[in-house]
């Protein structure tokens, strides 16, 4: 589904190029749920938004199915961008002004789909994460965990083929970050592929692929047992 | 989608009050101001468009040309319509109309006593053809057939009888003369050049029985026939003249001509030809329009530099949207639907404020405003055309800005927004230059008017009091005169034609039998007694004497009668001041010799020199009385000669008028731009204090974290505003040269229009720039001492 081949990232300096990532070479399937490890400045993030085509500055060449990313026109990328990736953030980023259910439509509203479609789209999620009492309530006025609920709600409102997720548990506590790497797990069961980065390792244990990221390289690249 | 954006508008503006309420009170007032100035520039523009078939009513002006100098005049001879009725095919109709007032007043009398009425004219049987003015009671056909016929303006009939209805029938008597109301029109319309209270047939006035091509003192307007071809009609206008005029011009050596004037470019058209209303020099509306545009840019920049200025803080919003799928389209559309959220919120409190300033502002315009016009369908549309160009202008900046971020960049820390800085520095040096540069034109402006009231004219308009008579009462003028003066209320009294600060009669002038050298003066009648009431200095020669007067009285055409000239006048005749008494001049047609030589007087508005003037000896042309009085409380003084007045005149009204206020009368257009210009300079250095304060509260805030450093450092207050406001006042320091540059510009270009300039100096310079920027001081001020104010320790622990 993904390929990455020989992707360099890196900062211009006055007297030598500093890599983040440097010649990384990486197939992601569909249906697998990866997670990136690797200490802070290992090159997690910049990896993650290189293939949300959040970042385009980088060299190599990246393939979604059959195609290059660099030959694609901008409208097919943004597109490419709308229809198959939905983000997850470590600090949730809500929109602040906008509440639980805005939050989640905006997304839907992006994509133009009708307004009986979102409402029927939305209710489900509400439902699902048992959000339905807090719909109009800004983000201010949720917990940590629920926010990142919402941050979860609004992602795969769009029904994305891949999920990416920057440390969305960095800032919770045990208990919720298990909940939030349950649902993931539903997610992944119900075909969705992931890729999140994290620092703990027992997040991992819920992917299938464990990918350690060092000084920009990939070092180890297992499968994760069941 | 768009309920999404309107929503998110609003809590947007909702959320972040000093920003958004800067804006609206910015845009708002600059929407204020735009609309009523529009609505008076519509106004004036609107002029003598009622009539239908406007486009076909000419008003007709004369030219004279003597000694090779044109002069034209709004008034023509009383024959020239029914000529052009009877020999002209193109012309469908035309109407005569003999403004009575501009001579004098009338005496009014429906039983209850005279009442002094100024505002009267003849007009002849075709006015209502020409222009067709509403009737309320009466047969329009018939209105004006017969002489002694009146038509009331529905006020004036309500004034007199209570109801239109009720006036139709009754009669009135006028200099007692009784007059049959055959009709009530309604009011002129304030946008029509012609306004009076009473129409009176000219039948009744002697030249409506028998017309004649002398005098020149009748408004002459003819309606062409819808196919009738201007030009050819101009064409044929010369032959007119030559068959009527042609013999008077010959034996007086004169030429002139008439010129057909379109009714719609009275009232902007050429400011020196008399008309029944003052008009209003159209180079006013366009300063005004620029103005009322200069404004609008003005309250539109403070929202791009708010707005742009804000961007950083809105920049997660912006990277989350794009995260989320959002296109650049699908962004520009939500911020440019905040500031049309913006602008149509300003419009609507605008049109509140405008119902309430309104009154304020016909005062100070002059002109009353119509307020029906912005609620009529084309003024819903320019309304709404309006609030989109002004919210889309407004919007257009900052969302290019906005959406164009960068997401990535744009989630991480706080973006500097490179291109914005030098764009929001442009557009305050704008905003200041403006402010500056209206400051500087007002005092300017104002420096102008104050010189022209203080400026030594060349006699003595303070305690001066002009009392005008009716020619009825010439007979007793002498003895009024004398009884006056013995109430020792009065130190000095002159008969005069005219108050000495607007003499207007023309005559024509040459050395004695030397008629090549003729060329145009103007006259002042007066008695022996004017050069001590008003204080003129004889230069050479002497005062007349009563033994002048005599002469004078005596019309013996072979006589001479003695005239004092001006030195304007003695130096266009070419002598000197020493060798000019004696000499013989024709004057006015009749012989004279030069009395004695009067030093200079400003006899005319100051936009002009000091022209040649004849002051001769001729009581049956005064009409007014100048009076000077003793020191002390003009009241009292006046008091003790309204007695003696109605002793002498019981039937005829005590109406004075002081000289000097009259003469700050004459400037009135001039005081109307000093007053609307101070206004509205006034008006944009607050929206650009505005945008100034709401700027340097995102740089404040942005740098809350610096500063609480520098002030854990040992920062004082001083130091902190001096950080905050260094960059500012260099942009205004920018803004300031380039006001100057336009002030000098525009001083050259507003004394061009009076021959006689006040010296400006640097002062109005001067007093703009500090004002300004002391203002600009406090603001910033104001902002950092409140940041300065902050408790350190709170603002870094956030951090």
């Amino acid at each position: 589904m993904i390929q990455l081949k020989e992707i360099d990232k890196y900062i211009e300096s006055r007297f030598q190029r500093v890599f983040i990532l440097k010649g990384i070479n990486l197939t992601i399937n569909e249906g697998e749920f990866i997670t990136l490890m690797g200490p802070s400045g290992a090159g997690k993030s910049t990896l993650l938004n290189i293939l949300g085509l959040l970042d385009e500055d980088y060299a190599g060449e990246y393939f979604f199915g059959d195609k290059s990313i660099r030959k694609m026109k901008d409208k097919e990328r943004s597109s490419l961008h709308k229809s198959e990736f939905g983000y997850i953030f470590q600090a949730y980023h809500l929109i602040d002004e906008l509440t639980v259910y805005e939050n989640i439509e905006t997304p839907l509203l992006y994509r133009s789909v009708s307004s009986t479609e979102r409402k029927s789209i939305i209710a489900n999620l509400l439902d699902r994460f048992n959000m339905v009492a807090k719909k109009d309530l800004f983000p201010a006025q949720l917990s940590g965990g629920q926010q990142q609920l919402v941050g979860i709600a609004r992602a795969i409102a769009g029904r994305p083929r891949v999920l990416l997720a920057d440390e969305p548990t960095g800032n919770l506590h045990s208990g919720q970050a298990r909940e939030i790497m349950e649902i993931f797990q539903e997610l992944h069961a119900e075909g969705t592929t992931i890729i999140q980065a994290t620092h703990a390792r027992e997040n991992a244990d819920f992917g299938t692929r464990l990918i350690n990221l060092v000084d920009g390289r990939i070092e180890t690249d297992e499968a994760i047992a069941k | 989608m768009w309920k999404n954006y309107l929503k998110v508008s609003f809590r947007n503006l909702k959320k972040r009050k000093l920003y958004s309420g800067i804006n609206l009170l910015g845009l708002t007032i600059a929407l204020v101001s735009f609309f009523v100035i529009s609505l008076y520039i519509h106004h004036e523009w609107s002029y003598d468009r009622m009539y239908s078939n406007a486009d076909r009513i000419y008003k007709f002006n004369q030219e004279f040309v003597s000694g090779g100098e044109k002069q034209l005049v709004g008034t023509t001879p009383s024959s020239l319509v029914p000529t052009l009725i009877e020999e002209f095919p193109e012309v469908e109709t035309g109407t005569l109309v003999f403004d009575l007032s501009i001579f004098s007043s009338v005496m009014v009398n429906a039983g209850e006593g005279n009442q002094e009425e100024s505002r009267f004219a003849f007009v002849d049987e075709n006015f209502y053809q020409v222009f067709d003015f509403k009737i309320i009671a009466g047969q329009r056909a018939s209105l004006l057939n017969n002489p002694n016929q009146l038509v009331l303006t529905e006020s004036t009939a309500k004034r007199y009888f209570g109801s239109a209805q009720n006036a139709e029938g009754k009669s009135l008597k006028i200099n007692d003369q009784e007059y049959l109301v055959t009709g009530v029109m309604e009011n002129f319309p304030s946008n029509s050049h012609l306004d009076f209270d009473f129409l009176a047939s000219f039948k009744t006035h002697r030249h409506g029985k028998n017309p004649e091509w002398s005098p020149s003192n009748y408004y002459s307007y003819v309606k062409l026939r819808a196919d009738a071809d201007l030009e050819q009609f101009k064409a044929k206008l010369p032959k007119m003249v030559e068959k009527y005029l042609g013999e008077a011009q010959k034996e007086n050596g004169f030429e002139t001509a008439f010129y057909a004037q379109p009714v719609t470019k009275i009232h902007l058209g050429d400011q020196s030809l008399s008309s029944v209303k003052p008009g209003t020099d159209i180079r006013y509306l366009y300063i005004f329009g620029l103005v009322a545009l200069l404004l609008i840019a003005i309250g539109i920049i403070n929202y791009v530099n708010l707005a742009t200025a804000e961007a950083t803080e809105r920049n997660k919003e912006v990277g989350l949207r794009k995260v989320m799928g959002a296109d650049r389209l699908q962004l520009f559309g939500q911020f440019v639907s905040e500031s049309l959220i913006l602008t149509a919120g300003a419009a609507v409190l605008s049109l509140l404020i405008i119902y309430l300033v309104a009154p304020q502002f016909a005062k100070l315009g002059g002109v009353p405003l119509d307020l029906t016009l912005l609620f009529s369908v084309p003024g819903i549309l320019a309304l709404a055309g309006l609030v989109l160009t002004v919210g889309f202008l407004s919007g257009l900046y900052p969302s290019v800005i906005l959406s164009g971020l960068e997401p990535i960049k744009a989630l991480g820390n706080k973006v500097k927004i490179g291109g914005g800085a030098w764009v929001r520095k442009s557009l305050v040096v704008f905003q200041f230059f403006v402010s500056i540069g209206l400051l500087i034109s007002t005092f300017v402006v104002k420096t102008q008017l104050d010189y022209m009231q203080e400026v030594n004219l060349g006699y003595q308009k303070e305690q001066v009091v002009a009392l005008p008579y009716h020619y009825n009462m010439r007979k007793s003028i002498e003895t009024l005169k004398q009884e006056m003066l013995r109430t020792g209320a009065v130190e000095s009294i002159a008969l005069a034609s005219d108050m000495p600060i607007f003499i207007k009669a023309g005559y024509r002038i040459f050395p004695g039998g030397d008629n090549q050298n003729e060329f145009m003066i103007t006259g002042y009648s007066v008695d022996k007694d004017l050069v001590k009431t008003i204080g003129l200095e004889i230069l050479e020669g002497e005062n007349f004497l009563d033994t002048d007067l005599s002469r004078t009285m005596a019309y013996d055409s072979s006589m001479e009668y003695p005239v004092i000239l001006n030195e304007s006048a003695l130096q266009q005749l070419g002598w000197n001041a020493g060798e000019a008494i004696g000499r013989k001049v024709n004057f006015g047609g009749g012989m004279a010799h030069v009395k004695g030589v009067v030093k200079n007087f400003y006899f005319n508005s100051l936009h002009h020199g000091v022209g040649p003037l004849a002051i001769f000896i001729d009581p049956e042309q005064a009409n007014v009385l100048l009076l000077r009085l003793p020191a002390g409380n003009p009241a009292v003084h006046l008091a003790r000669l309204e007695q003696t007045w109605k002793e002498m005149a019981p039937d005829r009204p005590f109406n004075y008028k002081f000289v000097d206020q009259e003469y700050a009368q004459l400037y009135r257009s001039e005081e109307r731009v000093g007053a609307v210009f101070g206004l509205f300079s006034g008006i944009a250095i607050f929206i650009a204090c505005m945008g100034l304060f709401g700027l340097v509260s995102y740089v404040a805030l942005r740098r809350t974290r610096e500063i609480s450093i520098r002030k854990v450092l040992g920062a004082t207050q001083h130091d902190v505003l001096s950080v905050l406001s260094a960059d500012f006042f260099r942009l205004l320091g920018l803004a300031a040269g380039l006001a100057i540059g336009f002030g000098l510009w525009f001083t050259d270009a507003w004394l061009a229009a009076f021959a006689n300039k006040a010296s400006i100096g640097i002062w109005p310079y001067l007093y703009a720039v500090l004002i300004v920027l002391l203002l600009a001081l406090i603001t910033i001020g104001y902002r950092s001492w409140k940041v300065y104010t902050l408790n350190p320790s709170k603002t870094l622990k956030s951090e």
